[in-house]
This record gives C-alpha cells, structure tokens and sequence, in this order.
C-alpha cells in the first residue's frame, strides 16, 4: 500500500474527520488505537512499552549528564561540540530524532536558543517529551522574531554585551544547548552537576543556572 | 506552500505559558498518541508527506486543536489515505468491512528501549553533485513560495545570509513529500536579525535554520 501523496485530498479528508469525529481528543485517540490494533498494525503491550520509555526511562536527565560531562572532561566537551551525534552514544542516548545532532555552547557574550517554527522538531531520544510551551503556536511565532522579550518571559535577563543566536530547527538537525557551568560549582561530580542542569536551559529558555538545589 | 503551519514572526500571539509542570505528558490521551505514533511505524509514508499532511489541516483547525490531537487527526488522515482503512471505520472507531489482522508480537520495555538505539539514523546520502556552497559564503533565498512542502520559511524568504556549515546531501523535503527520492546539499546559514526583521530588530542577534541548496537564488 502507498500514500497518494495527494495534498488537496489529505486536505479533503482532514475537513471530513474534523466535522464528523466524537470532539474529543481522548476518543480520537482511543479510535486510532482500536482501529491498528483490529488492523494487525500494532501490540497494545508494545504501546504501553512506548508510554513506560517515555514517562520513565527518556527525560532531560539524559541531556543533563551530557553536558555535566562536558563540563568535567574537556576531551569528551571537545568530541560533543564536533559531533553529538556520536558523542550521545558513550551513553547510550541515541534514538528517537538524535541522527544529526548539533551541540551549542553558550558563552559569556553568547546566548543559544532553539524553536521549530514550522512544527515541534525536538531531541526525543536525548531530551524527552517537548514541553507544551515549545510546541505551542505563541513560543514558535515569538522566539525568532522577539527572542529577548521571549527569554524574559522565562526569567532570563542577559547582560548589554550578550548576543542572542535563535537555531530554528526544520531540517533534520536537532539542537542541545550546552550551557555555562556555572560558578560555586569547583570539586562537584558529575551526578552532581547533573542535578542542576535544566531542560529549558539545554532548549535556551534558562541560562543561569541554579546551585542550591544540589 | 504558504499553509498556516509556517508560524515564524507572526505577531498577535500572548506571552509563552512558562509555568506549565514539567511532566511528559499532560493527559493520558497524549502519551497514547505518542506512543501510536511510534509503535505504528507509519507505513507507506515519508516524514515529509506525513508533516505536509499535518499543514493540510484547516487552518482554524491547526490552530485550536492540541498539538498530540493534531498527530492523531493527520495520523488518521495517514491510514485512510494508504488504504489501511476507511473514513467510515475512523469516524466508528472499528473496523466494518475491512479485514482484521494479527498483532505484531508485542515488545517489552528493554527491548523496546534496545531497538530504539539502534534505530538512530543519519539522512545524510552520497551524491555525486559537488556542492555549490562553501562555509563563508552567501547566499539569498528565494523570494516566493512553492506550490509544495517546504522547509523555508516565509520569514527567511528573499535574504541574505552567510553559510556557517555544510552537511553533505540530505533528502529534499519538498520532493520527499511527494514520494520522490532527490537529494541535495544542505548548509546552515545564518541570518543577522536585522535582515530578517528590520529596525524592530537587535543588531546583536541572529537567526540560523537549515537550508537546502535550492533554497537559494
């Protein structure tokens, strides 16, 4: 079986479940379900296994060892700046939307922020599930055009000699967002480095880092 | 196409909701629309059909429904459209006349976690067409829209940038929405905020996206 690649008819057909679908969101879901598991397209354990990786096992935790170990071992920080791709694996992170992986340090006179704003594109496998925020209509139109009001909106406030780069993520590249190490921090482990490493902070949307909580 | 997925600049919108918890998912319906979507493999299709299919909702629609509703929506769409069931059947929420089939076996949580490592992939493919750009170079976008799926967006249009890196060949988008296999260079390329947006602009800041080659003029 092969997709029409018909645009107008996709169109046609998105109209016609729209209107004649129950409004729910749970029910729609809850017909796709149904209707691969009657089709042979899909296990409901293998379903449950997807919701257990995501909820348990995938989350920013991963990305924030990453960059914890950057900050204790140049030679690794060297290896993830060159190509993330490869580097995730010395973990184990690779999957879901990390094939082409870009890392992105922030500087003193740097600031790095990543949004899609043609859909949602997102470091699964090494991040997790994308906050609501990043996938919502007000962050993708903003980041691009008004990226200091954005990040002051999250509680970011950058010095006069800050740039800001916005990497809008369209193509097959995904973005990590190493962000600085930050002062206070001497003799730490890496679990402990880790802890204070945020998810906004590997998106952009968080700089300075936080030491009390560790 | 200028469809209204291409949300870059478009002013209107309120502030970001920054206090949202920090949790995966918000409602059970959500992680199972995930999860479908990734558990269904979504035969026949290309990522880049399947995002054109996601632009092709109603625009009022696009812009009202959740975002994992507006997986299940072009996910039905998907299925419908490759024949593996009907409208009919979606709109029941069972199969009426199409036969049923076997489940795959299913797959336990190790496993799972296993396949999905391994599944990593990379889209860069050889060519044999050298690259017209280098890193230094500049370039400008082309200034209307296609009639197809396409990754440049409205906003980059008609500018000036400066290539910072080149990743070899990668699948053009526009052709792979369309079932067709043609690859083509593809560069980063970096915007100074001002040629993007004007005087309204930070003369500090820049925009970068990803682009490929017959983006440019």
């Amino acid at each position: 079986m092969a997709a029409s690649f018909d645009s107008d008819k996709a169109a046609a057909l998105h109209r016609h479940l729209h209107s004649h679908l129950p409004p729910e969101p749970a029910l729609r879901v809850k017909a796709l379900e149904s209707l691969l598991v009657e089709r042979g397209l899909v296990s409901t354990q293998t379903l449950d296994s997807w919701v257990e990786a995501y909820t348990e096992e995938i989350g920013p935790k991963r990305g924030a060892q990453v960059v914890a170990r950057s900050w204790l071992d140049q030679d690794f920080r060297a290896r993830l700046l060159e190509n993330a791709t490869e580097a995730i694996k010395e973990f184990g992170f690779e999957g879901n939307a990390t094939g082409n992986l870009k890392a992105v340090e922030n500087t003193d006179t740097t600031h790095n922020l990543v949004v899609c704003t043609l859909c949602s594109c997102y470091p699964f496998s090494l991040l997790g599930m994308s906050p609501a925020w990043y996938k919502a209509g007000a962050y993708r139109a903003r980041a691009v055009r008004e990226p200091r009001k954005v990040l002051k909106e999250f509680g970011v406030e950058l010095s006069e000699d800050v740039a800001v780069r916005v990497w809008d993520s369209t193509a097959e590249l995904r973005y990590l967002i190493v962000p600085q190490r930050p002062a206070g921090t001497e003799g730490w482990s890496e679990v402990q480095l880790a802890e204070i490493v945020t998810r906004n902070a590997m998106i952009g949307t968080d700089r300075d880092l936080k030491t009390g909580a560790a | 196409m200028d469809t209204i997925h291409d949300l870059g600049g478009k002013q209107g919108f309120g502030p970001v909701d920054v206090n949202e918890p920090e949790v995966p998912f918000h409602h059970d319906w959500e992680a199972r629309a995930w999860a479908l979507a990734r558990a269904g493999g979504r035969p026949g299709l290309t990522i880049d059909w399947w995002r054109h299919m996601v632009e092709r909702m109603d625009p009022a629609t696009y812009m009202t429904v959740p975002y994992f509703e507006k997986w299940c929506l072009t996910d039905l769409v998907g299925y419908i459209d490759t024949g593996y069931f009907t409208v009919g059947e979606a709109i029941e929420g069972h199969l009426l006349t199409t036969p049923k089939g076997t489940p795959p076996k299913g797959i336990g949580l190790p496993e799972l976690m296993e396949n999905m490592r391994l599944s990593v992939k990379d889209f860069e493919v050889p060519t044999d067409e050298p690259a017209k750009f280098s890193v230094g170079d500049q370039v400008r976008t082309i200034s209307y829209a296609v009639p197809t799926h396409t990754r440049l967006p409205a906003y980059a249009r008609g500018r000036i940038g400066e290539v910072i890196s080149h990743h070899g060949a990668h699948p053009l988008p526009d052709k792979s929405a369309q079932g067709l296999e043609v690859a083509e260079h593809l560069y980063t390329v970096v915007f100074k905020a001002t040629e993007l947006w004007g005087e309204e602009a930070d003369p500090r800041d820049t925009v970068t996206l990803d682009l490929w080659e017959s983006y440019f003029e």
